[in-house]
């Protein structure tokens, strides 16, 4: 058991925790040229070079903005979906499983070129709004499966209670399954948010390069910068969702039985 | 129970309108394909080299990623579950998944490129000559950087996937197989792979179906030629000349038949196996 522990640590910290370190540190300092033998050197500049670009705030501003309403539209979705897939048993489910699963079976570059000449007719095009919708299509059937997995491991015994004690739909909803729920919402936060900051394709056809995001400022700056920037660039991609997490995990407080850190002591 | 079922359906109606988008962007790419001239464009990319070649490239590199993510996530579960209980172990596997695909794509560049974090490393301990002599993995014509990154990226996800599963096999099963004079193999082919079937033909389809179609890794990371599908796609969507758009509708409706074909079949062969078990034979 104890050898089995040591290859573990040494695969996860090899595959996964060493380049993330490597790449803290290489924005931490200037391109690393090991081969001349010289040191490395230490210093902000890529960090200061990346936020003197007047793009970036702007482009993280939207790209926050866009993942929080794609957030809350897919919980939304995922939360109803969820519960009706949980709650009823039916031949053919299967089958519907597979056509809520489809939007990511089908390659969304097809549906984003299909979309673009109907989102010009209705002036969704070049829009945030646009970019939106398009961003929902790879991430809402992720929130399904994760909603659906939780309300089946809740048991039909949970949701049928409250309906005796005479609860209606939203009171259920927000004082017995929404509190069952937090780990559900923790996963989706991050996955859509990720999946979200991921859209370069998606976003260039939809927003016309009008709605600047993220990847649209990192991938043509992939050619000229240098490893400094790209790296500090690198750890601002991983630093959103974090932020975002802890702002859900800030809200989720205030949801019915938590633990709100001024109102309990234990 | 009438009223429950008008309320089920009341349920559905988000989802329902939520897919209204993808399936009339998807019919819509499948009209502007033909676009009053039936099946010209198809004939057109079906006799042209560089799109048969652009779909094998892309269904090999495709496949051998998925397949190995796989293959590698499902060895990592097997051995390691009982570590990935705790919870700062899971997020010391999860950390690709914190990052989007095309930026562990450029991780992948500053570690294994000719002049990246690893060649200097080992030129500088005097294990190479010259860091030009590390072998050419990124930007290479077999699509050997695609296929690492998209490694890299997926085995956390399956583990993801796998993980619960794992944890929710009983170990009675397990002491079962042992009494019976089993060894691990037998504990793998009638424990572990009936449990996990479904769950790994579906990870399969998530896997497959977005490395195969998945534009920003290979336009980062691959070469112009054989380029992914994706990359001829959007290439031929935003060229020069207005009259390859038909075209990149068409490679990609059927880009999405093949995928909507293999998802069909795998479900078709996964839902009898399912119906028995529901039935209580052996599944």
């Amino acid at each position: 058991m104890n050898r089995k522990k040591t290859l573990f640590l040494i695969l996860t910290l090899l595959f996964f925790v060493v380049p993330l370190t490597a790449l803290l540190l290489q924005s931490f300092s200037a391109p690393w040229r090991f081969h001349t033998g010289q040191g490395i050197d230490w210093g902000w500049q890529g960090y200061s070079i990346l936020f003197g670009n007047p793009q970036l705030w702007e482009a993280t501003f939207i790209s926050i903005g866009i993942g929080f309403a794609v957030l809350f539209i897919n919980a939304a979705i995922g939360l109803f979906t969820g519960k009706a897939l949980a709650s009823y048993a039916y031949r053919g489910k299967a089958w519907l499983e597979a056509l809520l699963l489809s939007p990511i079976l089908i390659p969304s570059l097809a549906i984003a070129m299909g979309l673009h000449l109907f989102m010009i007719r209705i002036g969704l095009a070049d829009t945030i709004w646009g970019v939106m919708l398009i961003h929902l299509v790879p991430t809402v059937p992720y929130s399904i499966k994760i909603f659906h997995n939780s309300y089946q491991q809740m048991g039909k015994a949970m949701m049928e209670q409250p309906h005796i004690l005479g609860a209606g739909f939203w009171t259920q909803v927000f004082t017995v399954e929404l509190p069952l729920l937090r780990p559900a919402i923790r996963s989706l936060t991050f996955l859509t948010i990720v999946i979200s900051l991921s859209q370069y394709a998606l976003t260039a056809i939809i927003g016309g390069g009008r709605v600047v995001t993220l990847p649209l400022v990192f991938f043509p700056f992939l050619d000229n910068a240098n490893t400094s920037i790209m790296a500090a660039f690198s750890i601002w991609f991983a630093l959103i969702p974090i932020f975002m997490y802890i702002i859900i995990e800030a809200l989720m407080m205030f949801l019915p039985y938590s633990r709100l850190p001024w109102r309990n002591h234990r | 129970m009438k009223l429950f079922k008008n309320r089920t359906f009341l349920l559905f109606l988000p989802v329902i309108s939520f897919l209204v988008i993808p399936f009339y962007g998807f019919i819509h790419a499948v009209i502007q394909s033909i676009d009053g001239e039936g099946l010209a464009h198809y004939k057109e990319i079906l006799n042209s080299e560089r799109f048969l070649s652009s779909v094998w490239f892309s269904i090999r590199t495709a496949g051998t990623a998925t397949i190995a993510s796989i293959i590698l996530g499902l060895g990592f579960t097997k051995a390691f579950h009982p570590f990935l209980a705790r919870t700062s172990k899971r997020l010391m596997v999860w950390v690709p998944m914190l990052f989007p695909h095309f930026v562990w794509g450029y991780m992948v560049i500053l570690l294994l490129s000719e002049t990246g974090w690893i060649s200097q490393a080992f030129a500088a301990a005097g294990w190479m000559e010259n860091t030009s002599n590390f072998p050419v993995w990124t930007r290479d014509p077999q699509g050997i950087g695609i296929i690492i990154t998209y490694i890299w990226k997926e085995v956390p996800l399956v583990i993801l996937l796998l993980f619960p599963v794992f944890t929710s096999i009983r170990p009675e099963y397990y002491a079962l197989v042992d009494s019976l004079g089993g060894n691990a193999w037998h504990r793998f082919t009638t424990i572990d792979l009936p449990h996990l079937f479904p769950v790994l033909v579906e990870s399969f389809l998530i896997i497959f179906s977005f490395t195969l179609a998945a534009y920003e890794v290979p336009a980062l990371i691959g070469t112009t030629f054989p380029e992914m599908i994706s990359v001829l796609g959007y290439e031929w969507f935003y060229g020069s000349s207005w009259d390859d758009r038909p075209l990149a509708f068409a490679a990609m409706v059927l880009t999405s038949l093949f995928l909507l074909a293999l998802t069909l079949v795998s479900y078709y062969g996964l839902s009898r196996p399912r119906w028995r078990a529901m039935r209580g034979d052996r599944p």
